[in-house]
């Protein structure tokens, strides 16, 4: 392999190949000292490029028997998923169509137009995500980045209160002591642990994102970053489309990473926006072609007649196909036709 | 290639001393590249003008003969066909219009490209290939995924369709045909590097290990660790992206390395195959890489990664799906030895395992 292959600052990548270091095998049994006399730097500097080079699949122990050190195999991966707990919407219909709910490990796209109720479902996923094991749960917590001023504390205190409700109604037969029950599932508790962040630019955005591997390693437990909405900054003021398309695709490899190591789920949020397609202007997701393939499943959200549907747009593993949801008082909700009247009124 | 100093751990019986490694470096030469992009003759001139000219004329014949080793030996038209016939055969990829349009399947040593915009089915036609590939070959398949998207689910749901009764009893073998996919997720350009690194290292001890043998190696997607990378003035971007071409293609083709160096060994492989029934095959396979579709004029799509990378794949295949239902359709974009613009359709299955 090239050193040009290698995670090196360009400067260190120049003095190596000045000093005749162009392939990895002519780095591998060199001492730092001698390498530092010969690129001309601080030997902890040396160190540091020996160590990078150290930690390829080449040198390290890991690789063993596998063919590629770190793969793991298809029945395997099934094996897993079929352990892998979903984080349910709260909506019967909306879980069935995604096979459970929102799978961790997984990118998801949520969009639609303004109304149609992406900041509710990015809450009430926040909130289900902390239903605890007993319950059918997760029991984990949530990272909310807010990048459009429209968390509302008081709304999720009440989707809170609805979610213990309607946990409490399902297992009320089982359990001797509700009271002490209903104190420990406090509202308070679950508002506690969502961790939030306010991004108000694009760098504060790609700042907190960098941030996340070290605060997710940090805090283990965490199973679901919502970012509520990945669009509204680069939306505006933008004049270099390359860069914004560097910048979209980088922050999408890392939230993909993020994911997977973590085995969390990340939930993006989108805005829509007109599209000139055969003819005619069609409603499509914001951030353009490139940005359509950063995520692994997408949803979208629409208004059919007076009833909200989502509707998979692109997964590997589930078809496409719509269910109606509704927002209620307590979050989203199986779509109940009574429900829908009082909404209308 | 190595550094001048380096030459003695490379096998080399007569390596340079160390009076011409002096004198070398005293001119700037360090690696058998710098020696190669120096003059020669401008360099025997000046050894000349040394008192130990001799003694340095014989080091520049040294790595001269040394740089002689290193490449590969020539072949005629005729081993290149009976190569081809013997080693680079058609890979089904189970999905019958693709390979109707392709003749029979992925091209083995080759790169295939599908390209096609977000949700037309690429990623559905790279897990129905691994499963068939290792289905019907009993043979691995590497899987670099970039974007989360491979779903066992799907590969299992595709091997039950290849043979029902594994539906039913879910027992060791569909363990052990799973078991041969061999998925990495891979985030960026540089963890790329390092995987197809070590598989080319993998690959080539592979050969006299004989259990399954890797056909395959699908990369979905590839742009999505170029992407970031690339535009603005970034031409290190650009150079690591084509050099991850030229390392695929060369992957794809190392299959052909081997057959070149030992043309017995070959011969002796094929004994081996009558022997244990003759679905064993060499080394390396087809390799499949997926690229997206980006805005391009006007309310156009075209790939992504550019000019530039257009030149890297032998094959390249356009993918595109009816709205909002399983019909896609496949157009040839380039191909070695097909008419651009043959087009077939297909349906990607629906129903779930």
């Amino acid at each position: 392999m090239e050193v040009s292959g290698l995670p090196l600052s360009a400067s260190q990548r120049a003095k190596l190949a000045s000093a005749g270091y162009t392939t990895l095998s002519s780095l591998s049994s060199i001492s730092s000292q001698h390498l530092a006399r010969d690129l001309n730097v601080s030997n902890e500097e040396a160190l540091q490029i020996l160590n990078v080079v150290m930690r390829t699949g080449r040198f390290s122990d890991l690789a063993g028997a596998s063919i590629v050190a770190g793969a793991q195999s298809a029945w395997d991966m099934l094996l897993e998923e079929e352990h892998n707990k979903h984080i349910t919407t709260s909506c019967g219909d909306l879980d069935k169509i995604l096979g459970g709910g929102i799978s961790c490990k997984e990118v998801t796209e949520i969009g639609g137009i303004p109304g149609i109720g992406k900041t509710q479902l990015g809450i009430q996923l926040a909130i289900n995500v902390q239903i605890p094991f007993d319950y059918g749960g997760l029991g984990g917590k949530a990272i909310y980045i807010d990048t459009e001023g429209s968390f509302m504390a008081e709304r999720v205190f009440q989707v809170a209160e609805g979610c213990i409700e309607d946990m409490l109604k399902l297992n009320v037969s089982q359990l001797k002591d509700l009271e002490t029950l209903k104190e420990k599932m406090h509202p308070n508790t679950f508002l506690a642990n969502i961790f939030y962040f306010r991004a108000c630019s694009y760098t504060e955005q790609i700042a907190v994102i960098n941030h996340l591997e070290k605060f997710v390693s940090e805090h283990k437990d965490v199973r679901i970053v919502v970012i509520d909405s990945v669009t509204f900054h680069f939306r505006q003021d933008f004049e270099d489309m390359a860069l914004r398309t560097r910048l979209l695709s980088g922050m999408a490899s890392k939230l993909m990473k993020l994911a997977k190591q973590f085995s969390l789920a990340v939930v993006i949020l989108n805005q829509v926006t007109m599209k000139f397609i055969d003819g005619s202007f069609q409603l499509t997701l914001a951030l353009g072609d490139s940005w359509s393939h950063a995520c692994t499943n997408r949803v979208i959200l629409y208004w059919n007649g007076n009833e909200r549907h989502a509707y998979i747009d692109k997964s590997p593993s589930l078809r496409s196909q719509s269910a109606p949801y509704a927002v209620t008082s307590k979050g989203i909700r199986d779509v109940v036709s009574n429900c829908k009247r009082i909404r209308m009124m | 290639m190595p550094a001048l100093n380096g030459l003695e751990q490379e096998e080399v019986t007569a390596a340079p001393d160390s009076n011409f490694q002096r004198f070398c470096a005293a001119h700037g030469i360090l690696s058998v590249e710098d020696f190669l992009l120096h003059d020669v003759y401008a360099l025997v001139a000046l050894a000349e003008r040394e008192v130990n000219s001799e003694e340095l004329k014989q080091g520049i014949n040294q790595v001269l003969a040394f740089i002689d080793t290193q490449h590969k030996p020539w072949l005629n038209g005729l081993e290149l066909l009976e190569d081809a016939r013997q080693n680079k055969h058609l890979l089904p990829t189970g999905c019958q219009g693709l390979d109707l349009l392709l003749k029979g399947g992925l091209l083995e040593g080759q790169l295939t490209e599908l390209v096609g915009a977000s949700s037309c089915g690429k990623t559905q036609i790279c897990l129905l290939a691994a499963s068939n590939v290792t289905y019907k070959h009993m043979s691995s398949v590497v899987y670099l995924d970039t974007c989360n998207s491979f779903s066992p689910k799907r590969v299992a749901y595709f091997i039950g369709v290849l043979n029902p009764t594994l539906k039913q009893v879910r027992c060791g073998i569909l363990e052990r045909i799973m078991a041969n996919i061999l998925c990495k997720s891979v985030f960026n350009i540089f963890e790329l590097f390092d995987t197809l690194d070590q598989l080319q290292t993998k690959l080539r001890d592979q050969a006299r290990s004989s259990d399954h043998k890797v056909r395959l190696l699908v990369i979905d997607s590839i742009s999505s660790v170029i992407a970031p990378i690339l535009g603005g003035n970034m031409a290190y971007g650009r150079s690591l992206m084509i050099s991850a071409g030229f390392l695929l293609k060369r992957i794809a083709y190392e299959h052909n390395l081997s057959v070149l160096v030992i043309l017995v060994s070959s011969a002796y492989k094929e004994l081996i195959n009558k022997c244990i029934g003759g679905c064993l095959d060499e080394n390396v396979a087809a390799c499949v890489v997926t690229n997206h579709m980006v805005g391009g004029n006007v309310g156009s799509l075209k790939p992504a990664l550019g000019e530039s990378w257009k030149g890297v794949a032998h094959t390249r295949l356009l993918l595109s799906r009816v709205n909002r239902t399983n019909k896609c359709s496949i157009s040839v974009l380039k191909h070695p030895s097909m008419a651009r613009g043959n087009s077939v359709d297909f349906l990607i299955p629906e129903e779930n395992f």
